[in-house]
């Protein structure tokens, strides 16, 4: 059982997936909320035509997929803000453009050597230190931001006219939920692959909220069951040799099973 | 009226036109002073909610100007706007964003509004008229000075009306100025201390005594003629 941790590959995974899961589902509880969590679907596969482009430049696929993705996230908030287009709709034309995009520039860039399909599925042999390093910077800032604004996202998870007339600057805090969601997304494909990441945004929030009884708890057992799901993933596919992704995705869906039949 | 009454918005001809429809309001002015409880009626799509976020500042007129004193004001949205994701949200959480996190402040307010025992409760699990409520106490969390509402006992049977009305009425003897859309014009009319009616222009501002349903609203409010005119009666009688 040990010997998975005699694997640099396995530990920066491990450590990847720990960031990870303390992460996303906090950003996950606010956007389940403001039922504006497929804003994680599209924005994935906006990352993916950034990776795509990355990898058609010959640079670090992330580095180029970071600000596309921090872009698609600030004009998806902007047009949900004025109205432009109705929340969803905005959401599917960036959902399909992104990927449509990714698929054609993953071919043009076919004779490079990156397996695009890792991007989509995730995999826990492509982690880098690099990798690493840059998920712990990035997660150590967004907890932090997300600390200092809690109240203010609250408020605007409750009403936003509320929160609005009560002094927050909502379409600023709008924005800067909408671009750490970009930045998560983007940092995690490595682990869940851009397909599957909404899932982990999404599902420990639902199982949580099955229990809890207060939103700073959802955040808490959110967090509980991303960290168990995405363990008992990375282990099923290190021993099984299938999908990170696939499997941590299948074993939070299981511990969403689990905790409703408990509940029953 | 009060002696002591303040000027705490004054809206001066404002029109509003909301997108590239016609006019949602056209050339309304009015004046809210401190502690009035004033009941905003009119037919559907009237421009009721236009108005309200208008005054708050949250809808920009198209024409028109509105001055707003630096006083806390809180907004309580149709009853079907209010709160309804799955994350779950602890009653006392919802009234802690009122009183910018203090907890002995938000359960103090819960208090007022009777639902002491509901803190730990969620805010989805509650009723119609209790989820109103603690919308109310958020609102008192905060020290608003003004409270507008927008239908808040749509959907609420009898009895929960009454009690959220006689919480309004404790709040406004306090001080508070209220201002409320309601479609419940009899009730309405024993409530408040003016009422403004509205239909893309206003149509009468005034007491509610003088006010004659069946003169301004002959369609909307026929089946409460009766009543109306019988409540309209006694008072003169």
């Amino acid at each position: 059982m040990l010997e998975i941790f005699s694997y640099d590959f396995m530990l920066r995974a491990l450590l990847a997936g720990l960031l990870v899961a303390v992460t996303v589902p906090v950003m996950g509880s606010f956007l389940v909320a403001r039922r504006y969590s497929l804003i994680a679907d599209s924005l994935a596969h906006v990352s993916l035509a950034g990776i795509g482009a990355g990898l058609l430049l010959g640079t670090t696929p992330i580095v180029v997929a970071v600000p596309v993705t921090a872009l698609g996230a600030l004009l998806l908030e902007w047009l949900r803000q004025n109205r432009r287009l109705s929340g969803e709709v905005g959401l599917a034309i960036l959902m399909s453009g992104g990927l449509a995009l990714a698929v054609v520039l993953a071919t043009i860039a076919k004779g490079s050597n990156t397996d695009f399909s890792s991007y989509l599925f995730g995999s826990i042999t492509t982690t880098t230190p690099a990798d690493v390093y840059t998920l712990a910077v990035a997660a150590a800032a967004i907890l932090v931001l997300i600390a200092i604004n809690y109240r203010g996202l609250l408020h605007i998870a409750f009403d936003e006219d509320s929160a609005r007339i009560s002094g927050y600057r909502v379409t600023l805090l709008n924005y800067l939920l909408a671009v750490m969601t970009a930045v998560m997304v983007v940092l995690s494909l490595r682990i869940v692959g851009g397909l599957l990441i909404s899932a982990l945004l999404v599902i420990p929030v639902v199982t949580a909220s099955q229990v809890a009884r207060s939103f700073a708890w959802t955040i808490l057992l959110a967090v509980g069951a991303a960290l168990i799901a995405i363990v008992a993933g990375l282990l099923l596919a290190f021993y099984a040799g299938i999908a990170a992704g696939g499997a941590i995705v299948l074993s939070s869906i299981s511990l969403l099973a689990l905790t409703m039949i408990w509940k029953k | 009226m009060h002696a002591n009454k303040r000027l705490l918005i004054d809206a001066d001809n404002v029109s509003v036109r909301l997108g590239q429809a016609e006019l949602a309001l056209d050339q309304v002015s009015v004046c809210i002073h401190s502690g009035e409880f004033i009941g905003l009626i009119g037919p559907n799509g009237a421009g009721k909610t236009t108005l309200l976020r208008t005054l708050l500042g949250l809808i920009t007129p198209t024409s028109g100007v509105v001055h707003r004193e630096a006083v806390a004001y809180d907004y309580i949205p149709q009853r079907g706007n209010l709160y309804s994701g799955i994350t779950p949200l602890s009653v006392l959480e919802v009234v802690k964003l009122g009183s910018w996190g203090s907890e002995s402040k938000a359960r103090a307010a819960l208090k007022t509004v009777q639902l002491t025992d509901l803190a730990a409760k969620r805010f989805n699990e509650l009723s119609g008229g209790q989820q109103q409520r603690v919308a109310i106490a958020k609102a008192l969390a905060a020290n608003a000075e003004v409270l507008i509402l927008d239908e808040p006992t749509t959907g609420i049977d009898e009895q929960a009306q009454q009690q959220f009305y006689a919480i309004l009425h404790q709040l406004q003897v306090q001080g508070i100025t209220i201002i409320m859309v309601s479609h419940e014009v009899e009730a309405v009319l024993k409530l408040v201390t003016r009422v403004i009616c509205l239909n893309r222009t206003i149509l009468y501002d005034g007491p509610p005594e003088h006010f004659e349903a069946d003169k301004y609203l002959p369609s909307v409010y026929k089946n409460q003629h009766l009543q109306l005119h019988h409540h309209h009666e006694v008072p003169h009688a």
